[in-house]
């Protein structure tokens, strides 16, 4: 599966074709809209846009310049009870410094209701407004609409300005329920060009046209007569240009439902996202900032946030040049100084590329954001001579980076670049290993940023199979009680599963809850190797007895031979799929058993050897058993073979796991002879 | 029904603290502290000066040693304001393993955030955080703070040992207030644990609590506050944000309740009495009544919680309600009596705690508790019970969130508490009927209907209101033993009258039985394995307890595929004992035909420690039972 594959079919295409904007407007709402019962194409629907409206415009502010004004009218239908949180809203708005704050004012918030076939209107009064401060650098504005029922139909308005035109707010056209008609006008005057980014699997209608416009700059003077009489003069500049209004229109989208294994529901909603790349302004020269990777990547590189912290050597060079002593094989090299920032700088949780509090006061304070932590390790490979670069990286939760823009990345990691390839480092995570990232900055691509300002795609996800090796030998007494010993071995992103689960649990705790999980065994000799040495696979091994393991019926016992490993329920419930399925990594899972039957007894039947391949060599399932007087073998793997599987394999995987799961069950039978 | 807390007393306190040298290295701690902590307490000393009605300050300093990542929230750095609170001082300084001090904290560096958040739509309190990144374990912090407020009316329990995994080197309390104001206090749960009286007089009390180990969770525990130490302090003369009130009995506490918080909030306009007596018309029986306006409040409003006016604790006015549509449980309580009120219906707020976990309003410690406002109407010697917030609930059905547990009932004439209804075990039923066949390749098809009444009732209907596709993994997940699941139907009859649900679902599923070469095996129970895991817990040390017992009674008709004899068909199976029966049966009919019967019946109840083990196999023993297959040999 290929990172281009996705592309494609997020890529949209733009389409010219006149389209004329539908008439709606608020307070226009009709009888006919308060009797509907139901959506008409969705009947589940709590409830449904009946139509939204943005508009953005700007406008020119004396003394400030230009702002953005977004203008968002909303008419909401309510069907049921549970969609009444649909009459509440709530708008985010920045107030970080003075500069840049922002205002939202409301206004026709009004709900109305079928009375006895009459219109009923109630309007929102201030008391349904509230204003709540989050923190130092947002507020929201928040509403709850007054005397919803079932049936009902909420309007409201609202207005954001803006001095913060570097971006403008989002526009989603589609969300959890039914939207039937989403317009979005961007009026943008000629000094600002705009990157639109656009995600989803429906694309809205675009129409552009170009208008003349014209600003008034009132300038005042004064000046003294020959009276000494001071007189004012004002003078009026006009100053035309061109604005290009763009219209989008999205109708009838389907309400969007979350599903297992999904990356991040954001990353197929109907949206779009605009960025300034360029500014115009009449007798200066254009000023570029993200029209491509190179200019984006230029952008952040020049951030003083993220260039020159990558420069500072300073601060650690006498507490390196110590620590590298005698070292000089490469490996050597990146371990030592990988370990070295990860144990010495604690992550305090917060994601950026560009530094919080700058490298040299995260190294001297031992915590950092991200970007503090892993410039720093960059900065100190390229010190020791390696050739190292910043990757930016989006995590899961921020999307995927598919547009070149600045807010496309949240995140940084570094990319030592080797005779073999490119090993990949994140040293915010206290279990990352070399070419080993926390799953939160495995997603897609990242963009690797050289010196020179040259960048390239970086393929962040795993191509190498983690392994889930158990081996257990075990045997089985005629009173039904299994007693056998297990090994687990788990490599790369499997041990960092391992580590994450095991990591602040007491050993008696986490045996307590093994015991509980797998048929209330009781497990004795346990011993876990490798817990610490993250470059070296986990192990575990123990000693069990079972007494609920196998059933004794008749004169027959009947054994699971895979005991508590059996996968016993399929994970993929749902009948279809709309999104890609997302494992994280490849792996394969081999489970190697012996079992030892009791004495006086034989094997009746026993499952017998079995393979389900997946299409397109996607994964792979064997069963393998064989049996010797009496000794039974079992060989059982499990491999998946790509991080993300496309949704369109969703049933074939389905199939897979359900023959996998019958198989895992089969049971041995034994007899009396 | 909506589970949801009122911010109604949204217990708002402050800790105090006198700074105190110590040797704050993470080395002389003594290894049974140690022991299951995650973090230890090595002092948290807790000053409160009451000055007077309306002026209390409380001071707190806390030194923790936390060894990792879970042992964080033992520092519980935190305080709350808003307007009548005011955080005087708060700071923070980290010391590393030696003892060596590693980072300073300042006010300036504590977060600040609005409590809004969960079902809080819209508060006027704010509180201040410590966020801090470790960089080494162990370390030690020493948090300091004050916190003055004019709200005397809570008064912050004291609980020595307040979370799992934590250990108590030294917890010291001292409380001072005039004699004036009528100070009482109750201790709680203290045997067992060392904990010292050192002052209790007319203006001064003072405790002090040393060694007390770090308790591990255990399932089916009581709550904390229900087992472990603790005290409760009041005044009966207290301030709640710009109203004074004195009460020595529940009674008085009633009448103060009713003639300042609630004085005033019941007016109605016109317009709304005459729609409500219209909406009532002749009806004369109250219960009648009542029931008209409750499905008049329950269609008109929804629940937003929106904390304003009097800590949270005055409800908005009736006529706002009914303008608006909406309002919190107090709200939407007092606008429903003040309707119940114009039809000539009498009715009266109850205070109480929500919870699944049932929790009682202390009846011997008179003072404000709860979290939480539901209706009560008296009705011959009982009374009917109405929770507001819920646009669902049948008339009078009280579920899990505030059954069987005692409240405090405002009557304007005093107050009284009062025990809310109590669902039985016995009533508390799902009785299943349905069928299904296998096929020769073992798919199964079948058909159930399920009805379920009493508390097992609230569990089900939230099913009702589901979106399609959560509808289906609903019952994915209720029949996880089903694999390949498919629900090919699914029909409900929602009887809020007799408070029953009834669920018709229709199954498939491929590979049920599954084949080895001649054989086919397959579980006889599909539709109610018991799927519960009781966990063996070793040396376990707290008493457990089942809040609510139950009732399941099946009766399923099993068709067998042609072409097969049974080779094994397990026994019957019946299990006694104190915590319940059990009982399964299955009966062999005519034309390859079996009748299934089971049945189980838990008992609610509290049992000691040692019981606990005898509860495990019992339920192991059922979860055996459910297990039983059934075995087929192909002709």
């Amino acid at each position: 599966m290929k990172f281009s594959q996705l592309a494609i079919v997020l890529l949209f295409v733009f389409s010219f074709s006149k389209i004329a904007a539908q008439e709606f407007k608020l307070g226009k709402v009709s009888v006919a809209e308060l009797q509907e019962k139901m959506h008409p194409k969705d009947t589940s629907a709590v409830a449904a846009v009946l139509y939204e409206k943005g508009d953005v415009s700007f406008l020119y502010v004396e003394g400030q310049g230009f702002i953005s004004v977004l203008e968002v009218e909303a008419r909401i239908k309510i069907y049921k009870k549970e969609g009444y949180d649909w009459a509440n809203k709530n708008v985010v708005y920045y107030i970080g410094s003075n500069l840049s704050k922002e205002s939202v004012l409301f206004s026709d918030v009004v709900t109305y209701n079928l009375v006895g076939g009459k219109v009923e209107k109630t309007k929102l009064k201030s008391d349904g407004i509230f204003d709540e401060n989050l923190n130092k650098y947002r507020s929201q504005k928040k509403i709850t609409m007054p005397n919803v029922k079932e049936g009902s139909v909420i309007e409201y308005k609202y207005l954001v300005r803006s001095p913060n035109i570097g971006s403008l707010k989002g526009w989603y056209f589609q969300t959890s329920i039914p939207v039937n008609y989403s317009e979005y006008v961007t009026k943008i005057p000629e000094y600002f060009v705009y990157n639109s980014k656009q995600k989803g699997f429906i694309y809205p209608k675009i129409d552009v046209e170009k208008n003349n416009k014209s600003i008034v700059l009132v300038s005042k003077e004064r000046s003294n007569d020959r009276d000494n009489v001071s007189h004012t003069t004002f003078s009026h500049d006009k100053l035309d240009y061109l604005e290009t209004k763009t219209t989008y229109i999205a109708q009838d989208l389907p309400a969007m439902k979350d599903e297992a294994y999904v990356n991040n529901i954001n990353n197929y909603t109907s949206s779009i996202e605009q960025e300034l790349s360029m500014t115009r302004y009449p007798n200066e020269a254009f000023k570029s900032f993200s029209t491509d990777w190179n200019s984006v990547v230029k952008t952040i590189y020049d951030n003083e946030d993220f260039g020159l912290e990558l420069n500072r050597t300073g601060y650690f060079e006498n507490d390196l040049k110590a620590l590298l002593k005698g070292i000089t094989a490469q490996d050597e090299i990146i371990k030592t100084i990988f370990d070295y920032v990860k144990s010495n700088v604690k992550w305090n949780e917060y994601y950026g590329y560009n530094c919080d509090k700058g490298v040299k006061k995260a190294y001297k304070e031992k915590t950092g954001n991200v970007a503090d932590i892993n410039l720093m390790l960059t900065a100190m490979l390229r010190y020791a001579g390696l050739t190292v670069n910043p990757v930016l990286v989006s995590t899961r939760s921020n999307g995927i980076a598919m547009f070149p823009n600045r807010t496309a990345f949240n995140y940084v990691i570094a990319a030592v670049e080797t005779g073999t390839g490119i090993i990949l480092l994140d040293a915010s995570d206290k279990f990352a290993t070399p070419n080993i990232l926390p799953f939160r900055a495995l997603n897609w691509m990242g963009r690797l940023i050289r010196k020179d300002g040259t960048s390239e795609e970086v393929d962040l996800m795993p191509k190498k199979q983690s392994f889930d090796n158990i081996t257990m030998s075990y045997r089985v007494n005629p009173e039904g009680v299994v007693t056998g010993k297990a090994r687990r071995q788990c490599t790369d992103y499997n041990a960092m599963l391992y580590r994450n689960n095991v990591e602040n649990v007491k050993e008696d705790t986490y045996l307590e809850k093994l015991e509980n999980e797998n048929d209330k065994i009781e497990i004795n000799e346990y011993n876990r190797t490798n817990e610490k040495e993250l470059l070296l696979p986990t192990i575990e091994t123990f000693t069990f007895t079972g007494s609920n393991l196998c059933e004794i019926i008749g004169e027959k016992i009947y054994i699971n031979p895979m005991l508590f490993f059996a996968n016993k329920q399929n994970p993929f419930k749902q009948e279809n799929r709309e999104y890609p399925i997302d494992y994280g990594f490849p792996s394969s899972d081999k489970y190697s058993i012996t079992i030892q039957i009791p004495e006086g007894y034989a094997v009746e039947s026993m499952p017998v050897p079995s393979a389900i391949a997946m299409e397109d060599n996607l994964g792979m399932f064997k069963f393998n058993a064989a049996v010797n007087e009496n000794i039974l073998q079992l060989v059982i793997t499990h491999q998946i073979n790509a991080a993300i599987i496309p949704a369109d394999y969703y049933s074939m995987l389905q199939e897979y796991y359900k023959g996998m799961i019958a198989k895992e069950n089969e049971k041995i039978i034994l007899k009396r002879i | 029904m909506k589970l949801i807390f009122c911010s109604l007393f949204f217990l708002l306190f402050s800790l105090t603290i006198f700074a105190q040298k110590s040797e704050y290295t993470a080395v002389n701690i003594s290894d049974s502290l140690k022991e299951n902590a995650d973090a230890v307490v090595r002092l948290n000393q807790v000053d409160i000066v009451i000055a007077s009605q309306r002026s209390m300050t409380t001071k707190s300093k806390r030194v923790i040693t936390v060894f990792n990542e879970k042992g964080l929230n033992a520092i519980d750095a935190v305080e709350y304001y808003d307007k009548s609170t005011t955080v005087k001082s708060i700071e923070a300084v980290v010391y590393d393993l030696q003892g060596k001090e590693i980072k300073k904290i300042k006010r300036k560096d504590f977060r600040d955030q609005s409590v809004v958040g969960g079902g809080t739509f819209f508060s006027e309190s704010r509180y201040l955080y410590l966020d801090y990144t470790p960089i080494d374990y162990p370390f030690t912090i020493v948090y300091e703070s004050e916190v003055s407020t004019s709200t005397t009316a809570f008064i912050r329990k004291w609980m020595p040992l307040d979370n799992y995994n934590t250990s108590i080197e030294k917890s010291i309390l001292n409380v001072a207030y005039p004699n004036n104001l009528g100070f009482k206090k109750k201790e709680l749960h203290f045997s067992g644990f060392n904990i010292k009286k050192v002052t209790d007089s007319a203006t001064l009390l003072s405790y002090v609590a040393t060694n007390i180990l770090a308790q591990k969770p255990e399932d089916y525990s009581p709550a904390f506050k229900d087992i472990f130490p603790s005290v409760m302090m009041g005044l009966e003369s207290f301030h709640l944000e710009g109203v004074d009130g004195t009460a020595t009995t529940w009674e008085a506490f009633g009448k103060w309740y009713a003639n300042t918080i609630l004085l005033g909030t019941t007016d109605l306009s016109d317009e709304t009495k005459t729609k409500i007596k219209t909406l009532v018309g002749a009806e004369k029986d109250p219960v009648k009544k009542a029931k008209i306006v409750y499905d008049y409040v329950q269609k008109k409003s929804r629940y937003v919680n929106i904390a304003i006016g009097i800590g949270g604790w005055k409800p908005m006015l009736a006529n706002d309600v009914d303008r608006l549509g909406y309002g919190d449980c107090k709200a939407l309580t007092n606008y429903t009596k003040a309707l119940l009120e114009i039809v000539g219906v009498p009715s009266y707020n109850a205070i109480l705690y929500g919870n699944s976990y049932k929790m009682d309003i202390d009846s011997e410690f008179v003072s404000m508790q709860g979290n939480h406002m539901i209706l009560s109407i008296p009705n011959k010697d009982k009374y009917i019970w109405l929770e507001c917030t819920s646009q669902d609930d049948p008339f009078g059905y009280q579920g899990t969130f505030t059954d069987d547990r005692n409240v405090l009932i405002i009557k304007p004439e005093g107050g009284e508490i009062v025990r809310t209804t109590i669902y039985e075990d016995k009533n508390n039923t799902q009785i299943s009927k349905g069928n299904y066949s296998l096929s020769e390749e073992g798919n199964l098809s079948g058909f159930i209907t399920i009805v379920s009444q009493g508390s097992q009732y609230n569990k089900k209907t939230t099913v009702e209101k589901m979106q399609p596709t959560d509808k289906e993994a609903y019952y994915k997940s209720y029949w996880d033993n089903i694999n390949n699941l498919k629900i090919s139907k699914a029909v409900f009859l929602n009887d809020k009258e007799n408070i029953t649900f009834t669920e018709d679902v229709q199954i498939n599923a491929v590979n049920y039985g599954s084949i080895s070469t001649n054989k086919m095996m397959f579980v006889v129970d599909a539709f109610n394995k018991y799927t519960g895991n009781v966990k063996r817990i070793r040396n376990r040390k707290n008493p457990f307890q089942i809040q609510r017992g139950y009732i399941d009674e099946d009766e399923i008709e099993i068709n067998l595929p042609t072409g097969f004899t049974i080779e094994y068909l397990p026994a019957v199976v019946a299990l006694k004992g104190k915590y319940g029966e059990y009982k399964i049966e299955i009966i062999k009919k005519e034309n390859n035909k079996l009748l299934y019967k089971r049945s189980i019946s838990i008992n609610k109840g509290r049992y000691s420690n040692t019981e606990y083990d005898e509860y495990r196999l019992f339920m192991e023993k059922v979860n055996k039972s459910d297990n039983a297959k059934i075995i087929l040999t192909k002709n």
